[in-house]
Order: C-alpha cells, then structure tokens, then sequence
C-alpha cells in the first residue's frame, strides 16, 4: 500500500506548510482522502493550536512517498453543502 | 550480584528514605534494564512488581474509545506501581509503560507490602509521594482543559527534561499525539510552531530541547505545581 504524507497547509509562505514526517499507509487516494476528512473533522472538534485561529482557512496537501503531489483537501470540505462542485 | 546502595542509587525517592527505610527494601531491590514502550504494569491485572526508575522514565495511560491518553509519568523522582498497592488496591485500571528506556529497581509486590508494613515512616514517604502523583494528574486534567496544545506540548516536553540525562528525546508524532490527546496533525502543528520559535530542533523520531527557559515561559502555570509539591513532601525545600 502506499503512504500518504498528510502536511497541512495554515497560511501561505515556506513557513505556512506543516510538514508530515510520519505518512499513513492508505489503499489509495480515495482513502487517503477520506483519512484527511476524519482528521480534520476531528481537529476542527476538539483540538485548539494557539498557532491556528481558523481551521477553515487550512487545508491538507498530501503528498505521495516521492514528494509527490496527490490531492488537496481543505478542511472545509468537512461541512456539509461546502463542497464546490 | 551486589545490592544498590543508598549512596549511589539515583533515584530521588529512595535517597530521600532514611537508611533504616532503605535497608528494608535494599535485599529486595534488583536492577533491570527497561525498552522503549516496555509494559510495566498491565491494566486491570494485579501488581507483581514496583519499579524506582533510575535512568528513563514511565507513562502512565488511560484507554478510551479514540485510544490512549497519558495522565501522568514517573522517573527517578518517584515509583511506578504504588498508587494501587498503597491505596488498599492490588491492581489499577491504567496502564503503565517505559516511556524512555534504562534501567529501574524492580520489586516484588510481597517485598513491597512487607516493608511498608514494617515501618510507619516508609510508609508516609510514599503516601507523601502518591500525593505528589495526584497533584500531577490534576495538573494534567487542568492543563488539557485550559491550555492550547502548543502549551501542553511545552509542559510535557519540560517533564520529559526533568527525567532524561541529556536533551534529546526519542518521539514520534504519533506517540505525542497519544501523550497529549489530540490527533496526531496537530501535534505536527504544535511541533513546528515550537520549532519556528527555536525552542526545539525536531528530526525524524527525535526530539531536542534547546531553550528549555522559554518553554517554561510557554508552559506558564501548567508546569512546576506537582514539581513544587515534590520538592516541599519528598525533599523538604
């Protein structure tokens, strides 16, 4: 399976992107995407980072082993009806 | 093999028994080598043996539905498994684990009781510190509900500091995710954000603390009551 690197981008800059050393080992990118969903949806519940003052402006930017990119994911996308089409 | 000596043993709690408290539990004290995230004392099983850390450390783990969460750690300052034996329990519902490998002094839950039973003194000093180990829990319920992760991040890496030799910390964000009970993305966000300040270096599965004096500002009044409360029962500053 592959591994997705979930980094997560809070503001724009070099120093706006928060690396994930760590990665998942997901299906593929449909899970990969699911996976950023439930944890953003669970951040945006329970987890306050003095650093971040609106979740909604941040977004997942997963990347594939080789720095790739694969898929972008905002954490708006957890609200119902917020999806753009 | 030799026993352990009052005068060179490390850890803070036996040091501070008088040597007629000690000399009770020196036959029975044998030291062992501790792994990384080695089980100590299983949850719900009952106590075989107590642990004095001398080098590394122990976190102690409450298990939920969205998995584990760390309510407090032990290292040479204290005693993994006294909690249940000195409150009239044989075993306890958390989980207790090595957090940071080296070595402790294991003894058995016989050995334990017997001493305690023999001397009224022994028995206060480790009353004394389960207090201690109680105003830590506390402390920790207060910070989790009134502190931004970055702050519970500093007070949890100053507690790591205060029982490494060294600076460095072995750590994924994983594992941190779980001491601290966020999903593991906002631990990586809390890492960074103290990484920006220069507080810490970060590599991959480490950790290093290099201004240890301005994670204490960040960490304000979530750290130092349980180190204050030690410091007055245990060493009587």
């Amino acid at each position: 399976m592959p591994r997705y690197f979930f980094n997560v981008r809070h503001r724009p800059g070099p120093a706006g992107l928060a690396r994930d050393p760590e990665s998942e080992e997901l299906a593929d990118a449909n899970a990969a995407r699911e996976y950023a969903l439930s944890e953003a949806r669970a951040m945006i519940a329970r987890d306050r980072l003095e650093m971040i003052r609106d979740w909604m402006v941040c977004t997942f930017e997963i990347t594939e082993e080789a720095s790739r990119h694969v898929l972008t994911v905002p954490f708006s996308d957890t609200v119902p009806g917020h999806e753009e089409d | 093999m030799s026993q352990p000596q009052q005068s060179t043993v490390r850890n803070r709690l036996l040091k501070a028994l008088t040597p007629s408290d000690f000399a009770l539990l020196q036959p029975h004290l044998e030291l062992v080598a501790t792994e990384l995230r080695q089980p100590l004392i299983k949850p719900n099983e009952p106590v075989k043996q107590l642990y004095f850390p001398e080098v590394g450390f122990s976190s102690i783990t409450t298990q939920g539905s969205g998995g584990k969460v760390e309510v407090c750690i032990i290292g040479r300052e204290g005693l993994v498994g006294g909690i249940p034996l000195l409150l009239g329990s044989d075993r306890t519902p958390h989980d207790h684990f090595v957090q940071g490998p080296g070595e402790m002094l294991a003894i058995s839950s016989q050995a334990f009781c017997g001493a305690v039973g023999q001397s009224a003194s022994l028995h206060k000093l480790l009353l004394r510190f389960t207090q201690v180990q109680y105003v830590q829990t506390a402390q920790t319920a207060f910070v989790n509900a009134s502190y931004q992760i970055e702050v519970r991040l500093a007070r949890w890496l100053l507690m790591c500091h205060d029982r490494l030799d060294g600076d460095e910390l072995r750590l994924t964000h994983e594992f941190l995710s779980m001491m601290l009970g966020t999903q593991r993305t906002s631990a990586t966000l809390a890492v960074q954000a103290l990484e920006g300040h220069r507080f810490i270096k970060a590599q991959r599965g480490r950790v290093t603390i290099l201004n240890r004096e301005a994670l204490e500002n960040l960490a304000d009044d979530g750290y130092g009551l349980p180190e204050t409360e030690y410091a007055r029962l245990i060493e009587g500053a």
